[in-house]
Formats: structure tokens, C-alpha cells, sequence
């Protein structure tokens, strides 16, 4: 493993960015790692980009803020996040997790700016990463019963995919651990590992 | 042809809007407030129905006269019609809740009864001073509204309304001179709607209004007693006369005259000219109206109920329709002057 | 149980700075704790609220930072363990207790703990609270990691109860919001019993006993730096002749040592990371620069170190301490402003060694900024949907349209902040700090003799209102001030995570307390104040154009609850959708005003069909939208 792996969870505002970096980094806590884990929240949580750095090392504690160009994995939950990110933290070798359903910026909304094409920004996003799997969380996530926890499910697509060193298990140690064993959290985890094998 | 921000520039910030509501009942970005309408805040659009209908903006008054009459006017001064006559409801209680004559309750009676209109559009006040435009479906409902509004009322709004909601049928609207213009603007541009379902324009004559802040004035002035009837006594009374429950109230007509908004002072029109049919007082004589019939629709109308014994005429007397002439023409060249003074060119000239 | 009391000792948790600095003070045997939300502090108080309940804590949020100093200090008085926390400006506001408890004295344990907010990431100012240490002359610490804020804070209640001292604990956005492992220490929970002994009075005194107690706190301070010079929260590491010294601490620490490593510098660069930055440790500073060929003072937001340090250097000049070259803020190699980061070091470490650095393919980054400049639109902040704040500004903004004239609107701290940018409809005109809002509207309203007649409205939240707006209402009341003052009531402290406040009817540990209206508060003084619900549009506007014509004071209560507080989650939420038969989209008439205007981001866009949509995942179903869509097309079925 490279030491250490840099990981990065984007999104928007209330999508649940923090609940899914504690999910990965308790995770890597469980396996005793060293676990520094960067949230970019406060005013930002009000609809604004939103993102976590996680870094996993076996050495010591590093800054909880990665540098620019080394992540090594990145969890977005939404596509031009996604895409904003690897500008800034991307590199040939990362790989890439991304839930494709669009969340319109204000700038959209108001007619400022046009929201570019799905497909078109994931087509960059390919561009930009060595490997890029494309989850609809959000209809997953209904399937376990509230669109809202697609971010449950895209842990759940990560822990599954070996792109960590961690174990599945250690992800479902940790939701129970928070949610108990009947929680739908626990149920989104479950359907994302299993898409994040489809 | 223009949007919001022409709007605002040529007719909002000059304070030439009329309050007739026509703007503001369509639009989010337009609101009525007070007597007038307040952008909120431009959308976006170059063009619009708040700019196109409004009557303020360029009026294409051949293009409205051709529409609604078929011809061009032959009589500058009175605009297009067929005669001008008096006329009085020929029941008495429906003249003794009108403000003169109550033809125009009774025309709009007739036409509720005889089924050539479900409903009409008219201002009535619950406190006598305050407009409230109304679709009235009933004869108690129309009853409720007779007698002048000295008021601006937005209630081209209420038609506009109805138009949009598909509410409301067949409808008759009356209103004063301004009403009536944006009212045939919203006939001859609007393309989605049905506007045709507006089969009757009643016109009041009408020399000037009152803002909305005269309400306050008035309410104060009154110690809110509800008012039956205003009413401006010929000259040379110089007097605002205000019959309310507990008597009479005279106030100096100066002061009332104040409260008549920059909109009243570019008006070129005192008869309605764009009306179906146009009805007014009689200078001069309780109890009568002055009426120009206008359109063949108004002069069937008319004759159908004069014919039915809702109405009765008489000629209107040579120095009577003169004096007509005469004041119809005072209010062109006062506006002429005004709008020349403010630059308001917005009237193509016939 | 509360996550930050386990009592394991020896287990790693992944813990937030705040909650390592609430651990520490659970291993000190805290027994008071108290505090005012604001980011970054907040959550302190909050896992010791977890907590109070197993281990017998009192906690409170009190209304302000000065009552919740007094009110940790009256307890450290007794000899209890007492823990503060809040915000930078928190530090403002008890800034006159600060002043002088620093003179009186403690018995038991009392610590501060400062949240700085380097890039005013949620703040309306960089203020760096270190000084306030240097300017109280009180102990400061500063943790890097989690783990030192735990250890940190334990060592900072034994510290001050040896010096009979308050003592400050500094943290830093990026350190209170950031998680690490934590290795948990063994619980303290031996209660002690409250005295307040006199004499000797608990005061600062005056005149010569002022005097005296300030004598008394510079031998207090002299004894701190004597424990300091072997304190192991000040670190080297790095070569034993460094030709660059790194001077640092916080979480800038981090960063530096991974600069330094990506660097491979380690065998000419030496870190000297320092815990204990108040006073500093003269002698530990001594042997570093006699034995560095140049120093950089990496540090955020005041060059606190580095002046000091500086001053420090011209006395060790006559120990014989050579020229040094000193880099930092003052030369530019450091940013003087916002938030330092990995990539700030390596530019200054890289300028100042000769090495470069890229960390991928240049035409990788060429061609990621070029994907992102061309795909990636801007993302400005917004009300969240179901935001009553939407509501009333939108109500605000049409009754000032409808009044005409030109109003001052003074804003002031919360999520309403954002009344200023598009989102508010950009209704507010000014921000500065909690209470500022109607204290300048004070000023404002009372220039109409100079010939300002521009109506004066000034807004703050309902927590805002208790905290700072009191003594304002009080003058303009008193003075007659002509402002209309607009309480957005979302009965919580929405912006720091749902804090309760006087108006809630409930206190930090869920305790029922009779609610302290806005309304009765203003009746008891006179004020003419009316209350509306913010989501009934035209009621709301028409009142406040009624209220903007008035005198003297007025108060509009805006009342409407904050969706995302617990409560109203749990809440069954009405479906709300778009009849896009009805939608009029961008036609004449709409022009799309759910989504363009109100900006909710629940109202998208249905691009192929050109009419409005809901996204059901964001909706809250608040029904704003329905009930301003001019076509009537937006559909709220109750109980969806």
C-alpha cells in the first residue's frame, strides 16, 4: 500500500460527506491505522462544495489536509464535484467512485451558468483517473428506503471494491457499531457492497 | 415594444401607472401595491404582457379602434359611435342605489338575465372608499357595486385573473377609460388566452381619480363613517360631497383634488372611447345618463333592454352634448400639454 | 453512553479535535463546563453535554461567552475543574472578565479553550486569540493533532491549578474539525466539593492591590516558562545543526513535516514544533537558533511566533547568538492571511532550499484545470431547502420594494448572514459581529436630523437576539431610535448544529425552562413588536410594510422552525410536485422564478421539457414554491 493513501470524499452540502469520511476512517481506525481525516465544513455545509481528505498511513499521523495532486482514491457524490477535485488533487493513478445524479448549483438554477452534460463530465472524469466506476447510489439508496443515505451506499460500493486496504467487515462493525443491527444505514451499506461487486 | 425595464423606466418611475392591475395579476415580478404596481425585480424578458398591455405604454389607438369597432373614428373629440342619448333605469330601485341614472346596473342586469353573460367584472367597496373589484354573477352582487368609485381600482386584474384560470365565463367588464384601454390591449395582443370571452365593455366617463393615498385622507376625514355615494356638485360648489351613514360630509374639492395622481393628467380619454358603450353623467340633471353607444354589439345591447322596458331614453339636448364635446376636448389638450411637459409619447394620434 | 467517555484506557478512537479536547478534560475530572456555539468550537461543549449526564458534569450554553466565562471561573473558584469554550470573537466578548480574572485568580483548574478560524472559513474575521494570551499574560497552549488536544487539555487544568492561573488551550479550525486516532487515558471521576473561602476577595482589585495581584501573575507567568523550557509538547526533530530551522505549531506542524518529507529535506531542515506558545520557553529557543543557519516561522494568522521570537533574538544577541536570517510573514515566504496547508511550506521550503517539487505530470494538471474550467460551474452558498430564512427574505425584499424607499438593512451572525449574497436576495447591507446589526441601526436611525431619512431595518436570528441585540433594543428604546429590528426567530441556533438558547424551553442538557419570548422581552420594555409566520408571504409583507412607515423601535418576530433540527426531521414531510402541464416555464409570466429566483436548490430544472421540477430528495416540502408559482402549478399533498 502506498504510504499513505490519500482518499477523498466530495460532494454538496448535506449530502452526508462527514458521516461517510467517519464511516472509511473509523474503519481504518478498526485495522490500527493512523487516521487523519480533514472536513471542509462549517458555513460551507449550507449547499456549498463540500469535502473530506482521509489519509490512512501505518508511519504516523499526517496533516489532515492532503497536498495538491495525491489522492489516491475519490468518493464523489456528485459529478462536477467529482470533476473539481481531480483538478486539484487528481493524478494519473487514482481511481475514482462517482454518483452520476446532478445537484444544481444556485449558478444553475439562476440562469448564470448551464450544468453541463452527465455524461459529458464523466467522460473527463475518465479521462482524469485510472479507473472510474460509476454507482447510482441514489437509486440504491432508495431501494433501502430514503434516497438520502446514497452515501451509506457508496461507502458500501468502496468498502467492497479493494481500492482500500480495509475489510468489508470492519465497515459493517462500524455502522452497527453507530446505528445498531436493524438500522437502514446497515441495509444501504449491504446494497452498496453488493453493487460496488456488480 | 419593451419589457419590465421599460416599463419601469417609461411608466413606474414617472408615476404614470393607473393601478388597473393588469401587469400585476400575471406576473411574480410585479406586485400591486397601494394603487400601483412595484417591480420587484426585472425577469429577464425584452418583451412581455406587462409592457404590451399596460395603458400607459404606446397605445396604437386605429389599430384598438379597428379592432373593436371596425371602422376609424369619424369624431375626433367623442371617438367612434353611433349617438349619444340619455337614459335612466326604469325601475326606481335600481335608480335609487345607483349614482345617477343606474343605466349601467341595469344594462349589466339585463345581460346577467338574458343569459349573454355569466358574470361581470366590476369595482365594488365594502367601507365606500377603499375599490375592491368583484366578479359579480348575481343581481344582488351587481346591486352591491353600483355608485362611483373615486378610487384606482386593479380591477383589469380580476378580468385578467379570470381569463388565466379559466374562470368566470362570458363576462361583461366596466370600468373607466384607462380600464377599458388596457383592457382592448389585452384583446388585440393576446394570443393564448380566450380573450373574447369578454363579450361586453361598459366605459364610465371619467375626468380624473383618486390615489390610493386619498383613501387615507378621505377615511380620516370621514372618522369612519361608511360612505353611500361621493359626489362632486356642479360648479361653482367647489366641493368633495361624501353622503355617508350618518350624514353629509362636504370637504373643500381642492383639497381632494390633490390626491389626483400624474397617471389622471396624461389620460387623453374622458368618455371611454374604447368601449362597447359609454355611460356618464348628465351636467346638470339628477337622475339621468349620459350614453354613447359605440359598437353594434352596445347598441343592440341598449336597444334590446330599452326595448324591454329596463331602460328609458330621452334625446340628449343640443347644448348638453356640447357641453360633452367640450369637456371631452378640455381633458385631450390637458393631457396633450402633460405628456408634452413629461415626455410621455405614448399615444399615436388617430 | 457518550462516545468520548468509554472508559478503555489504551483504546485508539477516531476523535475530532474538539472531542479530544472534551476527553481531556473528562481525564482532568471536569466538572463544570459552559459555552456559546460558534464554528469551531461548538462541539467541545456538545460531547461534554454527551457526557455530563454518566459523569455528574454541569454544562451549560450560556447566553453569551462573557456569562459562560463567569460562570466556569465563579465554579473554578470554588477549586472545581472548569472548562469554557468558544468561537475567536467569543474571546471579544468575555474579553473584559478575561482582563481581570487573570488578576484574581483561580483555585481549581480553569481552562479556555479558543477556536480560531484561519480563513474565516465561518467567521467575519481572522482574529488570532493568541494575543489575548500575551495581553491577559496567561498560559497558551496549541495542539496539532487530536491526541495532543486531549493531552493538552488535561496538562492545561493541572497547569492551572499549580499557578492559580486560567489557562489557554488555542485550536484552530482544521485542528477542531479534523479527526485523528486517539488513544484514550485513564478517566478522573473524583468529584470535589465546592468552598468559596474568604477572605482573600476574588478580585482584581485597585490601585495598589491591582498592582500587587498583576506582581503576583508576572511571578505566575515566570513559573509557567520555567515549566515550559521541559514541556514534551515542544518537539525537535531534525538534524542537530539544521541549515533551516522550521519554528511552528498547530496543525501548521503537520504540514511542515510532510513538506519536509516529500522534500526529502530531513538532512538539512529541523523542525522545532512548539506546544506551549505563551510565555515561551527562552532556554529551548536558545539552543535551537544557536545551532539553525536560518529559521522560517510557520504559523497561521498573526506572525505571533515570529514577533516574538524576533524580540526574544535581540536579547540572546549579547549570549552571543550570530545574525540569523529570519523568513516568515514579514519576508513573504509565509502567507500574512488565511489558512496555511502543505503546499504553502513546500513553495516557502522549496523557494528557500533551491528544490523543486511537482507532484504529477504537468500536462495532467494542464489539462485537469482545463476539464474543470470548462465543466465545472461555480457552487455559492445557499439556504437549504425548507429554509425559512428563503421565506423571509423574500418577504423582506418585497416590502422594501413596495415601501420605495431606499432602507439600510444591517445584518448580523447566523445562517441569515447569507442574507448579503444572492441566496438572501442580497437584502443585507452590512455584517460585522453578533449584536452589530441593530447596534448600528441604532446610529443609522437616529441621523434623520443631518437629513437621513433612508428607513433603518436591521435583522438577526432568535439566538443572536439573546446574545448581543438586548442592550442595543434597550438604547434604541431609550433613545428613541428609528429602526425596525426583524427577529428571524427558527426557534434554534441553527448555523453552529441546533444549540437551544432562552427562547427554547429547554436548557443544554434537555432540562424543561420556562421560553424567554422575543415578543414578551419587547412588550416588557415597551417596544411595539408583532409576529408572524414567514411562510404566510403576504401577511408577513404587508405587515412589515406597515411596521417600515412607523417610529421610534419596532420589532417583527419572523417565526418559523429550522427543518433540519431533529424534531422537525422527524417529521412526515408533505410530497410536493410539478403539474408540468400547468408549468409555464420561461414563459412571459414566470420566467421560471421557482428555480431562478427563489433559489431553493430542491427547485431544479427539467431541461428536455423546459418546465420546473422538484427534486424529491432535497425537498423538504416547505410548499414556499407552491405557494409563490404564479401558473399554480406546483402541487403539496399534505401528509405525502
Amino acid at each position: 500500500m502506498k504510504d499513505p493513501l490519500n482518499v477523498l470524499v466530495v460532494g454538496v452540502g448535506g449530502q452526508g460527506n462527514l458521516l461517510a469520511s467517519l464511516l472509511i476512517g473509523s474503519a481504518a481506525t478498526e485495522e490500527g491505522f493512523q487516521v487523519s481525516v480533514g472536513e471542509t465544513y462549517g458555513a460551507t455545509q449550507r449547499g456549498g462544495s463540500v469535502m473530506s481528505h482521509l489519509r490512512l498511513s501505518r508511519r504516523r499521523a499526517y496533516s489532515p489536509l492532503m497536498p495538491e495532486g495525491r489522492g489516491d482514491v475519490l468518493l464523489g457524490f456528485e459529478p462536477v464535484e467529482t470533476l473539481r477535485a481531480l483538478g486539484t488533487y487528481g493524478n494519473p493513478g487514482i481511481r475514482v467512485m462517482v454518483n452520476p445524479r446532478p445537484v444544481y448549483p444556485l449558478e444553475v438554477l439562476s440562469g448564470q451558468t448551464k450544468y453541463p452534460e452527465v455524461e459529458k463530465v464523466l467522460e473527463a472524469i475518465r479521462e482524469l483517473s485510472k479507473e472510474v466506476v460509476v454507482v447510482e447510489a441514489t437509486e440504491l439508496a432508495k431501494e433501502a428506503g430514503d434516497a438520502r443515505m446514497q452515501n451509506v451506499v457508496m461507502v458500501g460500493c468502496l468498502a467492497a471494491s479493494g481500492w482500500l486496504p480495509l475489510r468489508p467487515e470492519s465497515f459493517r462493525k462500524v455502522v452497527v457499531e453507530l446505528f445498531g443491527e436493524n438500522s437502514p444505514n446497515l441495509r444501504a451499506l449491504e446494497l452498496g457492497m453488493a453493487g460496488g461487486r456488480r | 415594444m419593451g419589457g419590465p425595464l421599460e416599463l419601469q423606466s417609461k411608466v413606474l418611475s414617472s408615476s404614470l401607472c393607473t393601478g388597473c392591475g393588469a401587469c400585476t395579476s400575471i406576473c411574480p415580478y410585479l406586485n400591486a401595491v397601494e394603487g400601483r404596481a412595484v417591480l420587484l425585480e426585472p425577469c429577464g424578458r425584452e418583451e412581455g404582457r406587462c409592457y404590451l398591455f399596460c395603458p400607459r405604454t404606446e397605445v396604437n389607438l386605429p389599430h384598438l379602434e379597428r379592432r373593436t369597432f371596425g371602422a376609424l373614428r369619424t369624431d375626433p373629440v367623442l371617438g367612434f359611435h353611433s349617438s349619444v342619448l340619455k337614459a335612466r333605469a326604469a325601475r326606481e330601485e335600481v335608480r335609487g342605489r345607483a349614482q345617477y341614472g343606474g343605466t349601467v346596473s341595469s344594462l349589466l342586469l339585463h345581460a346577467l338575465r338574458e343569459g349573454k353573460v355569466d358574470s361581470v367584472v366590476l369595482t365594488g367597496s365594502s367601507d365606500g372608499v377603499y375599490p375592491e373589484p368583484t366578479a359579480a354573477r348575481t343581481e344582488e352582487e351587481v346591486l352591491r357595486c353600483a355608485r362611483s368609485r373615486y378610487l384606482l381600482s386593479p380591477s383589469v386584474g380580476e378580468v385578467v385573473r379570470l381569463l388565466r384560470k379559466e374562470e368566470g365565463g362570458r363576462m361583461a367588464f366596466v370600468g373607466t377609460p384607462c380600464q377599458v384601454l388596457a383592457l382592448r390591449k389585452i384583446q388585440a395582443y393576446e394570443e393564448e388566452w380566450e380573450v373574447s370571452r369578454v363579450e361586453l365593455v361598459v366605459g364610465l366617463f371619467c375626468t380624473w381619480a383618486l390615489s390610493h393615498r386619498a383613501g387615507e385622507f378621505l377615511r380620516t376625514k370621514l372618522g369612519g363613517r361608511r360612505v353611500r355615494r361621493f359626489d362632486i356638485p356642479p360648479p361653482p360648489a367647489n366641493l368633495f360631497v361624501a353622503e355617508t351613514e350618518d350624514g353629509r360630509v362636504e370637504l373643500p374639492l381642492d383639497e381632494v383634488r390633490s390626491f389626483i395622481p400624474p397617471s389622471c393628467r396624461v389620460c387623453f380619454d374622458m368618455t371611454a372611447e374604447l368601449a362597447d358603450l359609454s355611460v356618464g353623467m348628465v351636467e346638470g340633471e339628477e337622475g339621468w345618463n349620459t350614453v354613447i353607444l359605440r359598437s353594434e354589439r352596445g347598441r343592440e345591447l341598449f336597444e334590446e333592454a330599452s326595448r324591454r322596458g329596463e331602460v328609458e331614453t330621452a334625446p340628449l339636448e343640443r347644448e348638453r352634448l356640447e357641453h360633452l364635446r367640450e369637456a371631452s376636448l378640455m381633458k385631450k389638450k390637458r393631457s396633450e400639454e402633460e405628456r408634452e411637459r413629461l415626455g410621455a409619447r405614448y399615444l399615436k394620434e388617430v | 453512553m457518550s462516545r468520548i467517555g468509554l472508559d478503555r484506557p489504551g483504546k485508539r478512537l477516531l476523535l475530532s479535535g474538539n472531542e479530544g479536547i472534551a476527553r481531556g478534560a473528562l481525564e482532568a475530572g471536569v466538572q463544570v463546563c459552559s459555552g456559546y456555539p460558534g464554528n469551531p468550537a461548538s462541539e467541545v461543549v456538545e460531547a461534554l453535554l454527551e457526557a455530563s449526564k454518566e459523569f455528574d458534569l454541569y454544562v451549560e450554553w450560556s447566553t453569551n461567552e462573557m456569562v459562560a466565562l463567569e460562570v466556569a471561573g465563579a465554579a473554578a473558584a470554588t477549586g472545581l475543574r472548569a472548562l469554557t469554550a468558544m468561537k475567536n470573537l467569543g474571546v471579544d466578548v468575555c474579553s473584559d472578565f478575561l482582563m481581570t480574572v487573570n488578576l484574581s485568580g483561580t483555585r481549581g483548574g480553569l481552562v479556555l479553550v479558543t477556536g480560531d478560524d484561519p480563513a474565516a472559513h465561518s467567521t467575519t474575521t481572522e482574529l488570532d486569540t493568541r494575543n489575548y494570551a500575551r495581553l491577559a499574560d496567561v498560559p497558551l497552549l496549541e495542539p496539532s493533532t487530536p491526541q495532543e488536544a486531549k493531552e493538552m487539555t488535561k496538562w492545561a487544568f493541572e497547569l492551572s491549578e499549580e499557578l492559580g492561573l486560567l489557562c489557554m488551550v488555542r485550536s484552530v479550525t482544521r485542528l477542531s474539525h479534523s479527526r485523528g486516532v486517539v488513544e484514550l487515558g485513564p478517566l478522573h471521576r473524583e468529584r470535589r466539593k465546592p468552598e468559596f473561602a474568604a477572605p482573600p476577595p476574588w478580585t482584581s482589585g485597585s490601585s495598589t492591590f491591582t498592582c500587587m495581584f498583576h506582581d503576583m501573575l508576572h511571578q505566575k507567568m515566570r513559573t509557567a516558562a520555567e515549566k515550559f523550557e521541559t514541556s514534551p509538547f515542544n518537539r525537535y526533530e531534525g538534524p542537530e545543526n539544521p541549515d533551516l530551522l522550521l519554528l511552528t505549531s498547530g496543525p501548521s506542524y503537520t504540514y511542515s513535516a510532510e513538506a519536509v518529507e516529500l522534500l526529502g529535506l530531513q538532512d538539512s531542515v529541523g523542525i522545532l514544533k512548539l506546544g506551549t506558545t505563551w510565555p515561551l520557553p527562552e532556554e529551548l529557543l536558545f539552543k535551537h537558533l544557536s545551532h539553525a543557519g536560518g529559521v522560517l516561522f510557520v504559523e497561521e494568522i498573526d506572525p505571533f511566533l515570529e514577533q516574538n521570537v524576533k524580540a526574544l533574538a535581540a536579547e540572546f544577541a549579547s549570549r552571543g547568538l550570530g545574525p540569523l536570517n529570519f523568513y516568515g510573514k514579514k519576508s513573504g515566504h509565509i502567507p500574512a492571511v488565511g489558512e496555511l496547508n502543505t503546499e504553502l511550506v513546500l513553495r516557502a521550503l522549496s523557494g528557500l532550499r533551491g528544490v523543486s517539487y511537482s507532484p504529477r505530470p504537468p500536462e495532467y494538471a494542464s489539462r485537469g484545470e482545463e476539464l474543470v474550467s470548462g465543466y465545472v460551474p461555480g457552487r455559492s452558498m445557499a439556504f437549504c431547502p425548507g429554509c425559512p430564512h428563503r421565506a423571509s427574505f423574500w418577504v423582506m425584499k418585497r416590502a422594501l420594494k413596495w415601501d420605495g424607499r431606499e432602507a439600510v438593512v444591517t445584518g448580523d451572525i447566523g445562517c441569515y448572514s447569507m442574507g448579503l449574497l444572492p441566496t438572501g436576495f442580497s437584502v443585507e447591507q452590512t455584517l460585522h459581529c453578533m449584536g452589530a446589526g441593530i447596534g448600528t441601526a441604532c446610529g443609522f436611525g437616529k441621523l434623520e436630523r443631518f437629513g437621513f431619512d433612508r428607513p433603518v431595518v436591521s435583522v438577526s436570528g432568535d439566538s443572536t437576539f439573546y446574545h448581543a441585540c438586548i442592550p442595543a433594543l434597550l438604547n434604541a428604546k431609550w433613545n428613541s431610535s428609528n429602526l425596525l429590528h426583524v427577529v428571524l426567530d427558527n426557534s434554534t441556533t441553527g448555523m453552529t448544529g441546533h444549540q437551544p438558547h432562552p427562547g427554547s424551553g429547554v436548557t443544554a442538557s434537555g432540562e424543561p425552562s420556562a421560553p424567554i419570548r422575543v415578543e414578551d422581552l419587547c412588550r416588557g420594555i415597551g417596544v411595539e413588536v408583532r409576529v408572524c409566520d414567514p411562510f404566510e408571504v403576504d401577511e408577513a409583507t404587508r405587515t412589515l410594510q406597515e411596521m417600515l412607515k412607523g417610529k421610534g423601535p419596532r420589532v417583527l418576530v419572523l417565526r418559523h422552525p429550522c427543518p433540519l433540527t431533529e424534531g422537525e426531521k422527524r417529521k412526515r414531510r408533505p410530497r410536493v410536485h410539478v403539474n408540468q402541464e400547468k408549468c409555464i416555464g420561461e414563459e412571459c409570466g414566470c420566467m421560471a422564478f421557482c428555480s431562478r429566483v427563489l433559489g431553493c436548490p430542491a427547485n431544479i430544472w427539467d431541461y428536455p421539457k423546459n418546465k420546473a421540477k422538484i427534486d424529491e430528495v432535497l425537498c423538504t416540502g416547505c410548499g414556499l414554491c407552491a405557494k409563490l408559482c404564479p401558473a399554480g402549478a406546483i402541487v403539496v399533498e399534505e401528509g405525502g
